[in-house]
């Protein structure tokens, strides 16, 4: 059963278990109840201890002087006999008889001494409470009794209030157990729910008991509820209104550049009027390029991470390619080294990702500069990087460049909308992949590291 | 230069079906494809769309995908559904991530975000039409002294082999399957490169002219023609 490969598992069910809220109060308790058992326990048995010990020298004391008595009614010469008679009988008690010389004369001669007073004798396993007296005519006379009988007594209570101190203490963590098991799992479901949230299912709602029955948790996952209702709303009404300004700007727009489009056509014999015409509607597809990437960005935004799978490899040597002869042209190389690398998401988006970054290292960097694609995998993720050997970018101006609409170069001179590099974060994000802005000693690395798929 | 007209001998007189709810752009829409030298019926929504779909038989769908009362991925599914198989082509306002796929999805051949340009149109219906008459795929593709084996990936120009890299040869085959149809440079990046996105930069003006180079001789005429504001046309 228990077999090295499910020792782990207990060994994490038991992490788990020390994380849960309440084991830790439980744990306490228990620890209380066990602590107050053993001192109840010790001061219990100190005390049955003390007891029957004053117990036995009673006895003891109250058979010596009966033994006395019978010295002064029948003399000295009877007194053995009377040990003898009294051993056979059995009445509990050991005695001894000696000489003043301290020689035996009858009895136990483990008990006798030649010493008055009590002592501990111990003697074939036992352990006997002796008192020994001299009389008159000057011989010691010893009576003891077994104290293992006291003993066993002690430790059968002992024993009795272990059992019933480990009893009690299993108890009280088996009930908190029963008792906090049902917060665990409900505080699981609103885990598990708000999992799924982030993973970007907007439909889950938390598990909750009809009010008369509600306490604290079930608030707890109504407000939680009441969150991812305001949630979904605000993000459905986004795309609303997202869907809805594209398609009152789109639909005049179209008209305009059909207009344009007739007019064009009509100037035909007005080189002039023809070109300005041409330039009108080159300034609106500008426009409308700004237009469309703000929306793609927000598009791109509010949706979780896409189905389907991609090879990062194939994907980046298709850019690469795409992108070469241009880079070439611009006087910049471009190498590529690729290892097969598969991603959970949409290959469309990735294609974007990796162009926007080619863009990005072609607009901001001298000719002559060097870029490198490179595409790894390792244990549990695929890395795609994108490394050139320019300017690149100081540390503190990192986190901006990230930033919709923001450009590095103060003049905004430069072709481009300034959103490049958000949707590439945006695309990084939505595939739950880590994009980090480094240096490249010299230049910028660009690195997007992704949960790898398979 | 040459200066794309309607007139070209290689471009066919299309039977076009626009559905499409404003009135003004339906009205440009039709003037360009006629103008175009098509033939262009209008409705104006989905159940007059149904009607005229299942009445007469076209030779692609131009459907705007939001209509009053019966959205257009609704009306191609019913016209799907009657045996309607020409090919269509939504047009739409909406341009997110999902919409193309729902699109395709619903049995759409091609999507086109407004606004676009006429040029853009009609080189896409052109497309749609040319792929379907393609349906069996010719092995040898020619324009001219030109000639693209598809089996062995060869190009010849006089019967002299050129050497292309793939990305050259899917884009000559692209050009040579729309032979005497201009092709955007959109269309070029959507089915050469499988890109959806627009590049800020000239990767298709750049291929074209390493491609050009490759083909053309000293003192020929160029093979791929620039259309302007339209594309680029081999042939025709």
């Amino acid at each position: 059963m228990s077999s090295a490969a499910e020792r782990p598992a207990a060994w994490r069910a038991a992490a788990g278990l020390w994380r849960r809220t309440g084991v830790r109060q439980m744990l306490l308790q228990t620890l209380v109840v066990a602590a107050a058992f053993v001192i109840a326990g010790v001061l219990a048995q100190a005390s049955i201890a003390r007891l029957s010990e004053a117990g036995i020298r009673r006895q003891v004391l109250g058979e010596a002087g009966s033994m006395v008595e019978e010295w002064r009614q029948h003399g000295a010469a009877h007194l053995p006999h009377t040990i003898r008679k009294r051993s056979r009988l059995w009445r509990g008690f050991e005695y001894g008889l000696a000489r003043p010389d301290g020689r035996l004369v009858e009895g136990d001669p483990d008990i006798v001494v030649a010493a008055a007073g009590w002592r501990e004798a111990t003697a074939g396993g036992r352990t006997i409470l002796a008192y020994t007296q001299r009389l008159p005519d000057g011989s010691w006379l010893s009576v003891g009794q077994d104290e293992s009988v006291q003993r066993r007594q002690a430790s059968a209570v002992a024993s009795a209030l272990w059992a019933c101190g480990g009893a009690g203490v299993l108890i009280a963590l088996g009930v908190s157990a029963l008792l906090y098991r049902r917060t665990w799992l409900r505080v699981d479901r609103l885990a598990q729910t708000a999992a799924l949230v982030s993973a970007g299912d907007l439909k889950v709602r938390a598990p909750q008991r009809r009010a008369a029955k509600a306490d604290d948790i079930d608030d707890l996952a109504r407000d939680f509820n009441g969150m991812l209702d305001r949630i979904e709303r605000l993000i459905a009404q986004v795309r609303q209104v997202t869907s809805d300004v594209a398609h009152d700007l789109r639909t005049p727009l179209t008209r305009v550049r059909h207009r344009l489009e007739r007019l064009e056509t009509a100037a035909a014999d007005h080189p002039a009027l023809a070109e300005s015409v041409r330039q009108i509607d080159a300034d609106i597809a500008e426009t409308l390029r700004t237009f469309d990437a703000l929306l793609h960005l927000a598009d791109i935004e509010s949706a979780s991470t896409p189905p389907g799978m991609a090879d990062l490899a194939d994907v980046a040597a298709r850019v690469t390619d795409a992108y070469r002869p241009d880079i070439e042209e611009s006087g910049r190389s471009v190498e590529a080294r690729f290892t097969s690398a598969k991603v959970f998401g949409d290959a469309d988006l990735l294609a974007q990702l990796v162009a926007n970054l080619l863009e990005n290292a072609m607009r901001h960097t001298p000719t002559g500069t060097r870029i490198r694609v490179v595409v790894e995998a390792d244990a549990g993720t695929a890395r795609l990087s994108v490394v050139d050997d320019g300017p690149g970018v100081p540390e503190h101006l990192r986190a901006a460049a990230l930033a919709p609409l923001v450009r590095l170069e103060p003049s905004r001179n430069t072709p481009g909308s300034g959103l490049g590099l958000s949707i590439v974060a945006a695309v990084a994000t939505r595939h739950r992949a880590q994009l980090t802005l480094g240096d490249a000693a010299p230049g910028l690395a660009v690195t997007a590291t992704f949960p790898a798929a398979a | 230069m040459r200066a794309f007209a309607g007139s070209s001998a290689a471009s066919a007189s299309l039977s076009l079906l626009v559905v499409e709810d404003d009135a003004a752009d339906a009205e440009y829409v039709r003037e360009a494809l006629t103008d175009a030298g098509h033939e262009v019926a209008v409705a104006a929504d989905g159940p007059a769309a149904l009607v005229l779909g299942r009445s007469r038989s076209f030779d692609v769908l131009i459907i705007d995908r939001m209509l009053p009362g019966m959205d257009g991925l609704t009306l191609l599914g019913a016209l799907r559904a009657s045996g309607v198989d020409a090919p269509a082509l939504f047009v739409t306002a909406l341009g997110a991530v999902g919409d193309r796929v729902a699109g395709l999805e619903a049995g759409g051949d091609d999507y086109l975000v407004k606004p676009f340009a006429f040029a853009e149109l009609k080189a896409r219906v052109h497309a749609l039409n040319r792929r379907r008459a393609n349906a069996r795929p010719a092995t040898l593709l020619q324009s001219g002294d030109l000639t693209l084996d598809r089996i062995e990936r060869q190009a010849r120009v006089a019967g002299a082999a050129v050497d292309l890299l793939p990305l050259e040869y899917r884009l000559l085959e692209f050009l040579l399957l729309n032979l005497g149809q201009p092709v955007t440079r959109k269309m070029l990046l959507e089915e050469v490169w499988g890109f959806r996105f627009d590049p800020r930069t000239n990767i298709v003006e750049t291929h074209i002219s390493r491609l050009r180079a490759k083909l053309d001789r000293p003192g020929a005429a160029p093979l791929i023609q620039t259309v302007r504001g339209a594309g680029y046309v081999i042939g025709g």
